[in-house]
């Protein structure tokens, strides 16, 4: 077995672990990350929603009950997490705006808006006033995305379909990272002769730059132009995690893709190391501090067995809701099922409740009393108690 | 056929009427084989089902087609009809029945003395059977519990309830027969104590028609009651409610069943790609609402790992209920009622057929219209037991190599049903709801459960102009409601985390949550 030293290793790789690595890694602490997959976040709008469920989502957040993982934070620790996550974005080449005093809105495939915090370039054009035209622009074939929805809701729109040679948004956004054919695209866009104000795409416009391709489209034909997240595969919750992953590397931080945590060695109440399942030979990787962010019931920091709800890593003690009926109540659309509290509860430094652990600390949707689903707050919570995680398990090792 | 447009002076909308010769309420298998008995007897007949074909007990049962030995000790008379039958049905719809056979297992501590009963009341029955050892069993299903004693062989086989509807109603239809789904009875027209005719609400178009007919059968199951009382009389019954769980591997090849007096969660059937588990035995009041207790998933899902371990670690795709119709006895438990059936002659127009199975549905049917063309004095012979349904050469079946070849547009990923088939079912049959296209499709009933096509399915339901926008999103709601009752009491595991995915994506990526 080989083995590999640092003074932090970070147990999961999505939005909630990466803040972790990066405030770990900017404080001068050799870091590690170890991801078994790729995140949740790959799946996502791109958005960071930080409390959707309100107007104003530090005013909501004020009205949390003390137990939920954002009260822990405080407002003074959300509020530098989200500048610190813009600062990030900004050196990654993939710029985000939005004020955690106001929600703004963006538009979903069925033409209803929704509120959330923080938003790449391509969706800033999305909150727009009442009575403005929209055109929607959609592409042969494309899966999952049905214009009509939204020009049925909008009193002054109008769309029209381009054949970009592939139906799936991934394969649509490659297209757009080549020059000719978006040149190709511009031409045929012109030749519409869209009226004011605004034009919308379901968000294809590249994998890479697409700042950039939006700003070509938008000075070619004179208009605003915004892109609409897609369901799952979504390509601004890849170009999210893309940049995240590319700022990590930047900064020096040790990443173990695609293998999983398979068992930890602890002495005490230390935990020393963790190994991880590999193909070849198991690798060990040693840590003075730890860091768990493995995520809920997606990808597989919870499990739920047929009648208690366990963590898969250290096997912490987990606050669930009673028994399994107890778990999900009979609407669907109420979103506050029981086991959204579920979860692994943590102190004010975010140690794991009854853990007997104590160079471990936890952050991110494997959290107790988080509720993401009814709050929606998924991208807001994790960048809040990852940095938050981060910065105790520093202080830790200082 | 005589249709008469008119304007109704009590309504505001028109409305319409239909002359027949006789109405069947309910499009369950009892229903459906009573409309082609008819049809093959030259009566001129519409049938009216409040739902798709199969809404009832019949698209909430087993799938099973008994053998008869499970009523071999405690119902001789049952076990008989269902022999009798399954050797017809093997014979008339072949593309409905797969024949796996059945192996009653008999587990450690299971009663001989009650196998030796079981062999010779088979036997008695005309029930064939072949005694194995727990090794031979083994061989023929190696997901059995290896600590079995033995096991017997029998004649079951799988049926596929919605498919059997559907084919009986065919030749109805290709007879000149009228078939309205989603026609709800919501009256029953009386002229002097006589019932004369039905009022029925479509529920697409709101509207309110009137069916006339000489006689009106209701074969509406759990609901017989109901509609008996509509028309001025009654039919007593006792309901109860059996819950089943689907797997979503097929872990057996074989139906298999418990040997040992009939009771909770002792038979898995295979069918298609899953297995079905169950069922449970609770007597309720209402067959309108009824739903899944967590309790009899976990009793079900405990006895099938009973008889195959794998039933214990698999993931359940879903947890479902329904009513059984049982003739009303004095017995208290539910199991031990008769599973026979019953025609009641009202004498006012109206013939209930009550009880039963689904493996006995065409005998049912048969009975119930040899009372009526007697009632019209015709004498006209049963042919349904003779002739293969119609409408089966068409059916393909659902071979793999077929569902593939549309692979570029695919919209369920888990069944492989192609934009092609789902256009083609919009088109063709007229569908206006979505659990129709699921029906015939299967688009929706693998592991997701309709969570990731349901939503692309009405996107083009909508792009081909037969629903509005605002309607699809509205059926999008009821289904995505309605999916999550079925899926609810059996959530944990793979199946949990699906879910999670799911509702992320209708609740957060399209905001469909209550405070949108
Ligand atoms: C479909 C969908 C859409 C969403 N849309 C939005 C949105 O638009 N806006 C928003 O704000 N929020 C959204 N959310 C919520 C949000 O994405 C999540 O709450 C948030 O990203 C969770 O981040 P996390 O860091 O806690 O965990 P995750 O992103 O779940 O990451 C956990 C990581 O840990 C890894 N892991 C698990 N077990 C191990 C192990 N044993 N060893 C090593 N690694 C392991 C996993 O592979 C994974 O990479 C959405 C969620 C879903 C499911
Ligand atoms: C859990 C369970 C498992 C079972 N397993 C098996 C098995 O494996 N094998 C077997 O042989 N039998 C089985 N049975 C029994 C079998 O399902 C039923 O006996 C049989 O399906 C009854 O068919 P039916 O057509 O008489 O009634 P149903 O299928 O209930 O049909 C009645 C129909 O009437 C319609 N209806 C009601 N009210 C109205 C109205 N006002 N207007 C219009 N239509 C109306 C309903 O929508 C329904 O479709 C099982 C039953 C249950 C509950």
């Amino acid at each position: 077995m080989s083995a590999y030293g640092y003074d932090a290793v970070v147990i999961g790789g999505g939005v909630s672990g990466i803040m972790a690595s990066l405030t770990l890694a900017s404080r001068g602490f050799k870091t590690a990350l170890v991801s078994r997959g790729d995140p949740v976040c790959c799946l996502s709008t791109g958005c960071i929603d930080v409390f959707s469920h309100s107007d104003e989502p530090l005013g909501g957040i004020r009205a949390l009950l003390p137990d939920h993982p954002y009260s822990l934070v405080g407002e003074k620790g959300i509020v530098d997490s989200l500048s610190f996550f813009l600062e990030i974005m900004g050196e990654a080449g993939l710029p985000y705006e939005g004020d955690p005093g106001r929600n703004r809105k963006i538009l979903t495939p069925i033409g209803s808006t929704k509120n959330t915090c923080l938003v790449p370039r391509t969706m800033a054009h999305a909150d727009m006033p009442p009575g403005e035209y929209l055109h929607v622009i959609s592409f042969q074939g494309i899966k999952d995305f049905f214009p009509s929805y939204i020009t049925s809701r909008h009193r002054n729109s109008t769309y029209s379909v381009y054949d970009a040679g592939v139906p799936t948004t991934l394969g649509i956004a490659a297209r757009f990272d080549d020059a000719s054919f978006l040149d190709a695209f511009i031409t045929w866009l012109r030749g519409l002769e869209i009226p004011l104000d605004r034009v919308a795409l379901p968000a294809v416009l590249g994998t890479i730059d697409p700042d950039s391709v939006m700003e070509k489209i938008s000075r070619a034909i004179g208009r605003k132009v915004f892109e609409i997240p897609t369901l799952p595969p979504s390509v601004p919750g890849l170009r999210l995690f893309r940049a995240l992953k590319r700022v990590m590397q930047n900064r020096g931080i040790h990443l173990y893709w695609g293998k999983g945590v398979t068992s930890v060695e602890c002495q005490g109440r230390t935990v020393e190391a963790v190994t991880l399942a590999t193909t070849g030979r198991a690798k060990r990787v040693q840590g003075r501090a730890f860091v768990l962010a493995t995520g809920s019931f997606v990808s597989g920091g919870l499990f739920a067995g047929r009648d208690s709800v366990r963590e898969t890593v250290f096997d912490l003690p987990v606050a669930a809701p009673g028994e399994r009926k107890d778990w999900f109540n009979t609407d669907f659309f109420s979103g506050a099922h029981g086991i959204e509290r579920a979860g692994v509860r943590v102190d004010r430094d975010f140690r794991p409740v009854g853990a007997k652990i104590d160079n471990l600390f936890a952050c991110g949707s494997i959290l107790a009393e988080c509720e993401i689903m009814s709050l929606q707050c998924g991208h807001g919570l994790a960048v809040a108690t990852g940095v938050a995680a981060a910065k105790s398990c520093a202080q830790e090792l200082s | 056929m005589v249709v008469t447009f008119f304007h109704d002076m009590f309504h505001e909308e028109s409305s319409y009427m239909i002359k027949t010769d006789v109405v069947i309420i309910g499009g369950g298998a009892t229903g459906c084989g009573i409309a082609r008995d008819l049809a093959l007897r030259g009566v001129h007949h519409y049938l009216v089902e409040k739902g798709d074909f199969a809404n009832g007990a019949t698209g909430a049962c087993h799938g099973l087609l008994h053998s008869g030995a499970r009523y071999a000790v405690t119902d001789p008379e049952a076990a008989r009809e269902c022999i009798g039958e399954n050797a017809i049905l093997r014979r008339i719809a072949r593309k409905c029945v797969e024949t796996t056979g059945g192996l009653f297992v008999r587990l450690p501590g299971d009663s001989k003395r009650y196998r030796d009963t079981f062999l010779s009341n088979c036997e008695e029955a005309g029930i064939s059977t072949e005694v194995l050892s727990a090794t031979r069993a083994l061989d023929l299903v190696p997901e059995l519990n290896p600590s079995i004693e033995e096991a017997v062989v029998v004649p079951d086989c799988s049926i596929d309830p919605f498919r059997l509807c559907m084919l009986n109603a065919f030749t109805s239809r290709h007879k000149g027969g009228g078939i309205l789904t989603h026609h709800k009875v919501i009256d029953i027209v009386r002229e002097r104590g006589r019932c004369t005719g039905v009022k029925v609400l479509d529920r697409f178009t709101s509207q309110i028609k009137e069916i006339r007919a000489k006689i009106i059968i209701n074969a509406t199951g759990a609901w017989g009651d109901t509609l008996a009382r509509m028309g001025g009389s009654d039919a007593p019954m006792t309901l109860s409610k059996g819950s089943l769980i689907i797997s979503n591997h097929r872990l057996t090849n074989m139906v298999i069943n418990r040997l040992r007096p009939p009771s909770d969660g002792d038979i898995i059937v295979p069918n298609e790609a899953v297995c079905l588990a169950g069922t449970t035995s609770i007597p309720v009041d209402d067959p309108d609402a009824i739903e899944v207790d967590p309790r009899e998933v976990d009793l079900v899902a405990t006895q099938a790992e009973q008889m195959l371990p794998r039933f214990g670690t698999t993931r359940l795709i879903r947890a479902y209920t329904g009513v059984r119709p049982l003739l009303k006895a004095e017995a208290s438990d539910s199991r031990s009622i008769s599973r026979g059936f019953k025609i009641i002659d009202h004498k006012n127009g109206m013939f209930s057929i009550l009880g039963g199975k689904l493996s006995t549905y065409r005998l049912m049917a048969e009975k119930t219209v040899d009372a009526v063309v007697e009632e019209f004095g015709i004498k006209a012979r049963c042919k349904t037991a003779d002739i293969p349904l119609d409408g089966q050469d068409e059916l393909s079946g659902y071979p793999l190599s077929k569902r593939l070849k549309g692979i570029d547009n695919i919209v369920c990923e888990c069944e492989l049903v192609d934009r092609a088939q789902v256009e083609n079912a919009i088109n063709s049959l007229g569908i206006q709801y979505i659990g129709d296209i699921q029906h015939r499709t299967r688009l929706g009933m693998g592991p997701c459960q309709g969570g990731f096509c349901t939503y692309r399915a009405l996107g083009i339901m909508q792009e081909t102009g037969r629903l509005t926008p605002d309607e699809s999103i509205e059926i999008l709601k009821h289904f995505l409601q309605r999916r999550f009752r079925g899926i609810r009491p059996a959530l944990w595991g793979d199946q949990l985390r699906e879910e999670q995915l799911v509702e992320s994506i209708y609740l957060g990526i399209l905001n469909m949550g209550q405070r949108a």
